[in-house]
């Protein structure tokens, strides 16, 4: 026998008897209601009691809300005046591309009658329908950062196709700002000039933080293609709140934005004239013009759509209240019966 | 191909140069990343990501900014990754350990102690007892005088008995201190991975006796990871190193188990690909044309007259960019991140905790929990995963008197201790049978207790109970046995052995006795093939009826049975059982042909009863998950009858009325197709009948069936819900299993021992029991649990709430995202079809990442019904076994209702903000907000349960999405400046919301009120029940059902315990009776079996037909 056999068997031993019960997860889990999926649940279940409740409440929420809406809408007074085609003389409008393009006098006269009582503000609006601010081409094409500070001028890379002139950088670059709208609106009522201000117009935060004190317009409208309207390269751009409210992209083809506001009452019957200057090119693509007098009521502009769809999700609401009463007492059903379990029926023996 | 090793020979062995190191890790440092990368790229769903990510670095067509896919992109392979090294670096440490180890080798005659990793092939290394075999080796010296040394092997192949290995011929008698020295080649087969066969030659160099060449087999070898038992030390040469072993070569790389939801989730993804690219190409047409006939006219937009030729593809790509969210790229996180939580919900379960050992439930494999609430077959393993593989000695009937009868254990019988202290003959004799007729060798331990080592726990409980009777079987040195029984000692000598063979299923020792020098024949066996060579005048009926009783009480019998013989008898026979041994062919048959000589006219003595008891819970578990629809296939490697009998037992098969046992068998081709054949017969005749139908084969007859008849044993594998497959090798289970698998089956192996591995291994699930037979299973199977009864709730409770969850998680991630996409789309057909996309890039991320992330995340935690409630109704399973939840019906659902919520937010917000009010940030973030909301009632809704975490992460991510966006709000750089302040101070911001979620609600609701209720689910009903609280409790009435155990059950159960009854079919069991034809059933259980057995064949079998319309 080996003499150094018996020197280490019992490490061996213990060894090998620590390798077999290496794996074994011995470790007892903690207990906790989480852990064991027993965290305490409140468990709704869908009585013909609760769901009814449920859909007449809504109902009885929405109803009233529809209406109240609908009311808000009512109440405001609008004005809207199509003038795209009509601001053509009749002579032009077999081609008014040609004369929307050309260099003859674009003024024209509208004359509005206010149908309602207006109480200030009094908000004047252009409208523009078919027209895509959202398209992808055009809604990318601006450059933020050179909006708001004149170290970015050159940051003109979205800006394309309308980016510099000859290799300098347009201020404002891109196409929003190149296609800024230029038609304008005096208003006169009962052959008084009605002041339009246009102070305030855009967005607070827009003048203050995107749109810089200290940049100015530069090469703007310079290139061999003429878009829309001039700026005034002496005001700063946060100064041209035409621009900024231009420049703030609708999501819709149509779309209002704000001209002005006018800052006294309309009475019933005022006539209002308006002298405008019908610059903008929208007939290219069959767009409208529209000029909108509105006031305005807690929910917004003239809208009824909110309160129209309340008063539809609240009455469907209140049909299914009133259908699940009806099935309810017609037909009723012992919830949890055991007896609709297939496999508590009797083979064969139906129910 | 063959390898020579030369022993202790570092020179000429040098050419394998393979030492010992272990490697089982996938990865290394420097391959990682590529090869991880590769790995993951190969995933479709990750090629498609990775496209729409570098697409976007392509300004001209990105709608949002690069970094909303790129971000979470990096992320996700980060995450995936970092997973994937932890788990490799734990297989490295793991791996450290076992080459790390030390042993002793001999090294130019000198003994060294190295690291297991240095063993080179031609080392001789030496073991000690309880040493754990470092590589292949070839015995070379052992302890023993005779060159036998035992090895216990259950890493290996799973079986706990001591093994004999003998070393070669050419090495026996060499001296310990020439062992050292000792130099010679051998010529081995190149390493493969069979654990029976070593077909070797070893020539010894001088000066070692004669150089002739010797065969080595299996028997002469020490394979890794087998322990050194009983042998106080052995030497072997290493012939086979590191990855290189038999064990090495057997250990494969598991592949990836994929659930069939996730393959499910895959083809749905793989759908939505095909609509976003229909849609891609419509919108992508529709986009051209309306630039070629609108967009010019627009002066404003600038379009170029002159295009690149790449300006068609332009706007396709474009819309391909932006419907890319249709496909959640979250979706995989998610199910990563909740699929973790379901198996550490499953490790977590105080109630898988097995309360004796205090194992806790272990899920290997994290990504398969769906799976389980699949399930639709178990195979199942017999000893010690049914079972407790602790054989006790229970009963007797010794010469017609039964001990034991009163209190179920003869050991505490007092007529049979008394019986021995009086020195009843008969009783004497049985004892001496019990104690010596076998192969068990008894070891001293260290407190000076016996302990033995058996090659079977039948002769282990057999002779650990002789020693409790005060026949203590002392020791075994070379052929004498001593004995002790009541203080005088009595010693024999072993002449022969008769083996146990399966054929003879008996085996026989002939003993001298040393005191009075008489020779016994000393037998046990099964019934059958004892009892008809008793000697003639022996009434053997109280035997048979003692066999019968113990049987349906479902012991393992054995009869005891003695002969004394003359002394020219058994020398005669001695030289004819020498001639027959060293016979080369045919030795086994003949061998028994001798035997047979011997073994006549014999004494019964009587009858042993051991219980193999079952695992407790173990008949509920099965009759629950049976009901749940799951079917059952036990294989093991046990003997028919015993088989039979333990299946009885537990419920896996129903006693004779209901049940009916088919057998087939046969040792030849025509014989098994002919049972076959017969047996399929009678199954399609039965299908329509709930009947308990059970097919019956044995290993032989299937390797026949498989062979031969491949086809009709899946059409028998299909109709058959319950299959006794016994004497199956490991091989044929895992073939078994492929046999399911290829039928589209989701197939759950469960076993503990090591002759399971292969079967866990290849099953869609694989659980091991951590039990008695080591821990071979548990390592390689997906889940280890403690008791097979945790199954149960391991299915039933585990696998249903996960695959719920993830039903209601992944079709809510397709929803989530195709509300956002379907908006998109309209969109773009108010803005020119151009490809604006209506939302940020901030919020495009955000929203995938944030907003709609984390409610739905805390549906893991969700629970449609109680944990009760389902144990009580296991059939609810059938939801999720056909995959109810998840379909693409169920998909088209969710798909609907996401085209309806973007229909809604999509009209209410353009029309809510209209004309002045039309900003794109506002309208964008007015949309948006829209879907927050409604999604946020959605989850709401779909929620069965609401605990805090859900209450707080539904509206708490509500909250949540507005306090980001006023951060957001806040930056004046950001496009979002004061948009989100703004909003939130107009009245008709929120009367807009309300409106969404009135309007997106209010139909789903009252849809959803109406299935509830109208139309319930069977989920639906348990709910209903459930929370009203009534009804459960009588339908709990209902369902408990008093069970027929088989205690109880005494029924006369002809085809098992009466030979003469057996037929090559089981014909119904007492066909004659009226019973077998009309039969009276429980209301449990029987309309389950419709539709379960014949589904499969025809969909518009009545039960299964109503369950579907049901839904």
């Amino acid at each position: 026998m080996p003499s150094n056999t018996a020197s280490s068997s019992s490490a061996a031993a213990a060894g090998s008897a620590d390798s077999s019960s290496s794996r074994t997860k011995s470790k007892r889990p903690k207990y906790s209601k989480f852990t064991q999926q027993e965290l305490p649940a409140c468990k709704p279940i869908l009585t013909p009691g609760w769901v009814i409740l449920t859909f007449l409440v809504i109902s009885v929420i929405f109803i009233p809300l529809g209406v109240v809406s609908l009311f808000a809408s009512q109440d405001v007074v609008e004005i809207v005046d199509r003038y795209d085609n009509v601001c053509i003389p009749p002579p032009d409008r077999a081609n008014k591309v040609a004369f929307i393009q050309g260099g003859a006098d674009k003024s024209c006269t509208r004359t509005l009658v206010v149908p309602k009582r207006m109480k200030q503000p009094i908000y004047v609006y252009y409208q523009l329908e078919n027209f895509y601010q959202n398209h992808r081409r055009y809604v990318k094409s601006r450059s933020d950062s050179q909006l708001r500070s004149v170290k970015d001028e050159n940051q003109i890379d979205a800006c394309k196709p309308e980016d510099d002139v000859n290799g300098r950088p347009i201020v404002p670059c891109g196409l929003i700002a190149w296609s800024l709208f230029n038609d304008t609106y005096a208003l006169s009522k009962n052959n008084q000039t009605l002041n339009v201000n246009k102070r305030g117009i855009a967005w607070k935060s827009d003048r203050e933080h995107k749109f810089g004190k200290n940049v100015f317009p530069k090469n703007f409208q310079t290139g061999n293609l003429t878009g829309g309207g001039r700026l005034d390269a002496n005001k700063s751009l946060s100064e041209q709140e035409d621009l900024i409210v231009w420049m703030r992209t609708a999501a819709l083809p149509t779309f209002r934005k704000l001209y002005g506001k006018i800052e006294s009452d309309l009475e019933k019957g005022d006539t209002i004239t308006v002298i405008l200057k019908n610059n903008y090119n929208t007939y290219s693509f069959d767009g409208k013009k529209k000029l909108v007098l509105s006031t305005t009521s807690w929910l917004g502009g003239k809208n009824d759509f909110l309160g129209i769809a309340y008063l539809t999700v609240g009455g469907i609401c209140f049909f299914l209240a009133l259908v699940f009463t009806i099935m309810y007492l017609v037909k009723p059903r012992r919830l949890g019966d055991p007896t609709y379990l297939s496999w508590n029926r009797v083979p064969g023996g139906g129910r | 191909m063959k390898r020579f090793v030369y022993i202790n020979d570092d020179e000429a062995s040098k050419e394998l140069s393979c030492d010992n190191r272990i490697s089982n890790t996938k990865y290394t440092l420097w391959n990682f990343l590529p090869k991880n990368l590769w790995e993951q790229f190969s995933r479709f769903m990750n090629q498609y990501f990775l496209l729409i990510a570098c697409l976007q670095l392509w300004s001209l067509i990105t709608p949002v900014n690069p970094a909303s896919t790129w971000g979470p992109l990096i992320f996700i392979f980060a995450v995936s990754a970092s997973k994937e090294a932890w788990d490799d670096y734990h297989r490295f440490l793991s791996d450290k350990k076992a080459n790390e180890k030390e042993v002793w080798i001999v090294k130019q005659g000198i003994k060294k102690h190295i690291q297991a990793q240095e063993i080179q092939v031609g080392n001789i290394v030496w073991l000690r007892e309880n040493d754990e075999v470092p590589c292949d080796l070839v015995l070379l010296g052992t302890s023993d005088p005779q060159g036998v040394c035992y090895v216990e092997t259950a890493a290996l192949d799973g079986e706990t008995d001591l093994k004999t290995r003998v070393i070669p011929s050419a090495c026996v008698g060499i001296d310990l201190e020439l062992l050292h020295r000792m130099k010679g080649v051998l010529e081995c087969p190149v390493p493969d991975k069979d654990i029976r066969r070593f077909d070797a030659n070893m020539r010894l160099f001088p000066p070692f006796i004669d150089n002739d060449v010797c065969s080595l087999t299996i028997k002469n070898t020490l394979l890794q990871s087998c322990y050194l038992r009983n042998t106080e030390w052995a030497c072997g040469v290493s012939v086979y190193t590191g990855n290189q072993t038999k064990l090495g070569m057997s250990r494969g790389i598991a592949e990836p188990k994929l659930t069939a939801m996730d393959a499910m989730i895959d083809k749905l993804t793989g759908a939505i690909f095909v609509f976003q690219i229909v849609v891609v190409m419509v919108l992508g047409v529709a986009g051209n044309v309306w630039k070629d006939t609108e967009a010019r006219k627009q002066w404003y937009v600038q379009y170029p007259e002159k295009a690149p030729w790449y300006e068609l593809l332009v706007i396709p790509l474009r819309f391909e960019l932006l419907c890319s969210i249709m496909i959640p790229i979250s979706i995989k996180v998610s199910l990563d991140l909740v699929k973790g939580l379901y198996a550490k919900f499953i490790e977590w379960d105080v109630e898988m905790v097995d309360q004796e050992t205090g194992t806790a439930s272990y899920a290997a494999n994290t990504a398969i929990s769906e799976d389980l609430g699949q399930v639709e077959y178990i195979l199942t393993d017999k000893t010690g995963t049914l079972t407790d593989n602790k054989m006790i000695f229970r009963r007797c009937c010794i010469g017609g008197t039964f001990y034991g009868n009163e209190n179920g254990d003869a050991l505490k019988d007092a007529h049979l201790l008394s019986a021995i202290t009086s020195g009843s003959t008969d009783v004497i004799r049985f004892l001496t049978v019990m104690a010596i007729c076998n192969t068990v060798i008894p070891v001293r331990g260290k407190a000076g207790d016996i302990v033995y080592k058996a090659q079977s726990q039948d002769e282990e409980a057999l002779v650990i109970a002789a020693a409790r009777l005060h026949m203590v079987f002392v020791g075994k040195n070379a052929n004498f046995l001593e004995i002790r029984l009541n203080g005088s000692t009595i010693r024999y000598e072993v002449l022969e052995i008769l083996e146990f063979t399966s054929d003879r299923k008996r085996m026989s020792v002939v003993v001298k006795d040393c005191q009075d020098g008489k020779i016994i024949l000393l037998s046990k066996g099964a019934d059958e093939s004892i009892l008809p060579y008793a000697c003639a005048g022996q009434q053997t009926r109280t035997i048979t009826e003692a066999v019968e009783h113990y049987a349906q009480l479902g012991l393992r019998t054995l009869c005891l049975a003695w002969r004394e013989l003359e002394e020219d008898e058994y020398l005669e026979w001695s030289v004819k059982f020498k001639e027959a041994s060293s016979v080369l062919v045919d030795r086994e048959w003949r061998i028994a042909e001798v035997c047979q000589k011997l073994e006549h006219d014999l004494y019964i003595l009587g009858v042993t009863a051991i219980e193999d008891r079952l695992q407790d819970g173990v008949p509920e578990t099965i009759e629950i998950l049976r009901k749940a629809g799951i079917n059952f296939w036990m294989l093991t490697g046990d003997k028919q009858n015993t088989a039979i009998q333990i299946a009885l037992s537990c419920n896996f098969i129903s006693p004779e009325p209901k049940g009916q046992l088919l057998l087939i068998d046969g040792k030849t081709e025509e014989d098994v197709s002919r049972s076959l054949e017969r047996v399929l017969l009678t199954m399609r005749t039965t299908t329509s009948e709930p009947k308990d139908v059970a097919f019956v084969i044995d290993g032989w007859a299937l390797e026949i069936a498989v062979k031969h008849y491949r086809k009709d044993f899946v059409e028998l594998a299909i109709l058959s819900r319950t299959a006794i497959c016994c004497r199956v090798t490991p091989s044929q289970k895992a073939q078994l299993v492929e046999i399911l698998k290829s039928c589209d089956y989701r197939t759950l192996a469960i076993g503990d021992g090591g002759n399971d591995v292969r079967m866990i291994q290849q099953a869609d699930i694989g659980v091991g029991i951590s039990g008695r037979e080591g821990l071979q299973a548990a390592r390689a199977a997906d889940y280890s649990i403690g008791r097979f009864r945790f199954l149960k709730r391991l299915i039933l409770v585990h696998g249903r709430y996960s695959y719920n969850r993830t039903a209601f998680l992944s079709q809510y991630s397709f929803y989530k995202s195709l509300l956002i996409c379907f908006i998109q789309i309209f969109f773009s057909f108010i803005s020119g079809v151009s490809g604006t996309s209506l939302f940020n890039s901030v919020s495009l991320m955000a929203y995938n990442v944030f907003y709609t992330s984390v409610p739905v995340l805390v549906s893991v935690i969700d629970k449609d019904l109680s944990e009760a409630s389902v144990m009580q109704h296991p059939q609810i399973l059938f939801y999720c076994q056909a995959g109810r939840l998840l379909n693409p019906s169920t998909f088209a659902g969710w798909f609907g209702r996401s085209l309806f919520h973007a229909i809604v937010v999509f009209v209410i917000t353009i029309h809510a903000y209209a004309n002045e009010k039309s900003e794109m940030e506002e309208l964008g973030m007015v949309a948006l907000s829209g879907c927050i909301w409604l999604q946020a009632f959605v989850v709401a809704q779909e929620t069965n349960s609401f605990t805090v975490l859900q209450h707080l992460s539904i509206w708490g991510n509500l909250v949540g999405f507005y306090v980001i966006n006023f951060l957001f709000s806040a930056i004046p750089s950001s496009g979002m400046y004061t948009i989100m302040f703004r909003l939130c101070s107009q009245p008709c911001y929120w009367i807009t919301m309300f409106l969404i979620v009135g309007a997106g609600m209010g139909p789903i609701f009252a849809l959803k009120y109406y299935r509830y209720t109208y139309r319930p689910s069977k989920i639906n009903i348990l709910q209903q029940a459930e929370r009203t609280g009534g009804p459960i409790l009588t339908l709990g009435n209902i369902e408990t059902q008093p069970r027929t155990t088989l205690e109880e059950e005494v029924s006369p159960l002809s085809i098992i315990t009466q030979p003469k009854n057996r037929s090559p079919v089981y014909e119904p069991l007492l066909s004659d009776s009226p019973n077998a034809t009309r039969r009276s059933f429980g209301p449990t259980g029987t309309p389950l079996e419709f539709f379960q057995s014949q589904s499969r064949l025809s969909s518009s079998s009545s039960g299964y037909s109503r369950n579907c319309k049901d839904n």
